[in-house]
């Protein structure tokens, strides 16, 4: 979907948040402008965008930790900070933090009774389990890595079994192997509990990884959205080694670009064919053609304007 | 649900031994030791006291040995339920609680599923149950003081409480206990408005010392006496202790003007309840993401 556009929703699809014209600022600075975002239920949802890009604001209002300038949001059905829908959603918003002198067991029952609910060990010792904290459960958090409270913060956001889960950069400062459990964890809680994941994330491979369905933001608004499929697909550009290249590029106009000794043309693959004969019928060269850019990475930088560095595997 | 506010934050805090230790158990065992030490210089100096024809009276009774009436020195007891050491240490517990959440960024984890209201009156109602606890942990403090002392000077130990000292007993004691809330309300609208732990403890400290002074130093020169308007509405503590004297009965409440207790009621009702509409108005429309 381009920008500007207002989100469709598939009509088999029943939405678990919905944003219309939504806007926040704070002084002179738009932090969202007139976001309009359908997120259907089910699977994992991933929000990506650079600094800046309004992804935490968004999340922000969704949780009625701040109230939009403008617009308004329906989460799990309710408005914004209605209990009923509120106590069907769980979150995690960046590292979270807690009371240096508990215990990891004793935050999930302090959250339990915050939340309404008996303090059963049972329920606390299954999201242990599930996060992978189960030898941890009796220390204090103070003596936690950020990898540590990240897991627990989303034991945390389970804690209440809720169906919608916010998470908010859930594999920031994970190793590797942690990563990985992380992310068999979010599809686990999508794919066999039925749950909508819905997570914000700087780690483009990671999110291509693991999402269903990706929007992408920019300056506070939508930019692109869509199945990670649906992205990728439709980013495709066809690279060409040819000669001569300037007057290849003539016969591409502003569908062509010159990238190096290539031109790389911006057509649905299913033009692929016909551009190739016409560039023959040209009298143009062609040693090479195949398709590509067809990586997240490819589409966010594309579609933000961000500046790629070769070493940039991830957006800051 | 309010319930559910007040179950997590009492569960939070029975797990925190710092705060219990400084809040609860700090003042009861400095003020018996420095009981004990007392007594223990008092005998050691017997005689010389004795000869002392300015002797205080209560003093006087310690060194001729007559029996101490616990029941009596319960009463008497929980009119200093409130006195400035509990006070302080115990402002160290109520910081915590109302400001507990900025410093560890945990709002964000709490605030979605209930009001905002029922959240602030949940620490509130936390702080009240922790200001009992270190009260009754004063009073049984106190009693064994006056038991040490009186084992240090020989004295028999009688207990005797009709029902109306029971009742003079618990009027003193629910206004200690008004008097700590009314002091730790400060600490909340303190902790709110600047979300700071430290800004929530000094605030109403450096606020009592001056509530204590300037009606003493400050305005009379300027031609307001203690029982003025503005004097006792300047000072709900000096408030609390002018009904204390009246619920004491006999000169101490002869003492007291007829215009003093409204002006106190008033002092007093608006120093807890004006910091406490303060706080939760400002808490219901705070950004609570900035933490």
């Amino acid at each position: 979907m381009r920008a500007g556009a207002v989100a469709v929703t598939l009509p088999t699809m029943s939405a678990v948040i919905e944003t219309r014209r939504l806007t926040k600022t704070y002084g002179t600075v738009k932090a969202l402008d007139g976001l309009s975002l359908t997120i259907p239920k089910g699977g994992v949802y991933g929000v990506l965008g650079p600094n800046g890009a309004g992804k935490s604001t968004l999340f922000r209002i969704l949780l009625g930790l701040i109230r939009p300038t403008d617009g308004d949001a329906t989460v799990m059905g309710g408005t914004i900070g209605d209990p009923k829908a509120m106590r069907r959603m769980g979150s995690m918003i960046e590292t979270p933090r807690y009371p240096p002198f508990m215990t990891a067991r004793q935050v999930l029952t302090w959250l339990s009774l915050a939340h309404g609910l008996s303090s059963d060990t049972n329920r606390t010792d299954r999201w242990l389990e599930r996060v992978g904290l189960t030898q941890a459960a009796d220390r204090r958090v103070r003596g936690f890595s950020v990898g540590m409270l990240q897991r627990l913060g989303v034991a945390a956001a389970l804690i209440t079994e809720p169906e919608l889960i916010i998470l908010d950069e859930p594999t920031s400062g994970m190793d590797p192997p942690g990563i990985q459990e992380m992310r068999a964890l979010i599809r686990s809680l999508a794919h066999d509990d039925g749950l909508t994941v819905v997570l914000a994330s700087h780690q483009l491979l990671e999110v291509q990884r693991v999402c269903d369905r990706v929007a992408i933001m920019n300056k506070g608004t939508l930019v692109r959205e869509g199945t990670v499929s649906e992205l990728t697909t439709t980013s495709e550009r066809l690279r060409l080694s040819v000669s001569p290249l300037e007057r290849a590029a003539e016969v591409l106009g502003d569908k062509g670009a010159v990238d190096g000794k290539a031109l790389l043309a911006n057509v649905p693959r299913a033009e692929g064919p016909a551009l190739i004969r016409a560039l023959v019928e040209q009298g143009i060269d062609i040693d090479e053609a195949r398709w590509v850019g067809t990586d997240l990475e490819s589409v966010f930088f594309t579609e933000t304007g961000a500046v790629q560095t070769p070493e940039h595997d991830h957006v800051g | 649900m309010w319930a559910d506010a007040i179950r997590a934050e009492a569960f939070r805090l029975t797990k925190s031994r710092t705060t219990w230790f400084w809040s609860v158990f700090f003042a009861p065992i400095l003020m018996l030791a420095l009981s004990a030490i007392t007594s223990f210089f008092i005998k050691a100096n017997e005689a010389k006291l004795t000869e002392d024809p300015k002797i205080q009276a209560d003093l006087s009774e310690m060194l001729a040995t007559v029996p101490l009436d616990l029941g009596q020195a319960m009463v008497t007891n929980a009119a200093s339920l409130s006195n400035p050491l509990v006070v302080a240490f115990m402002l160290i517990g109520a910081a915590t609680v109302y400001a507990g959440d900025y410093r560890w960024e945990t709002w964000r984890l709490i605030s979605a599923r209930n009001t905002r209201t029922n959240q602030l009156l949940g620490k509130l109602a936390v702080v009240i149950g922790l200001a009992l606890m270190a009260m009754l942990v004063m009073l049984i403090s106190s009693t064994i003081g006056d038991m040490i002392q009186a084992g240090i000077f020989g004295r028999g130990l009688t207990f005797t409480m009709d029902a109306g000292d029971v009742g003079q007993f618990f009027a003193l004691a629910g206004l200690s206990l008004l008097r700590i809330v009314q002091f730790t309300m400060v600490g909340l609208l303190a902790a709110v408005m600047t979300r700071s732990l430290l800004v929530a403890l000094f605030v109403p400290l450096v606020l009592g010392i001056a509530q204590f002074f300037v009606p003493m130093q400050v305005l009379p020169p300027m031609g307001l006496m203690p029982d003025s308007w503005v004097s006792i509405l300047f000072n709900p503590g000096g408030a609390i202790d002018s009904i204390k004297d009246l619920v004491k009965g006999g000169e101490v409440a002869a003492a007291v003007p007829d215009h003093v207790p409204v002006r106190a009621w008033i002092s007093i009702i608006l120093w807890t309840l004006l910091p406490a509409i303060g706080a939760i108005a400002s808490f219901n429309r705070q950004d609570l993401s900035k933490e």
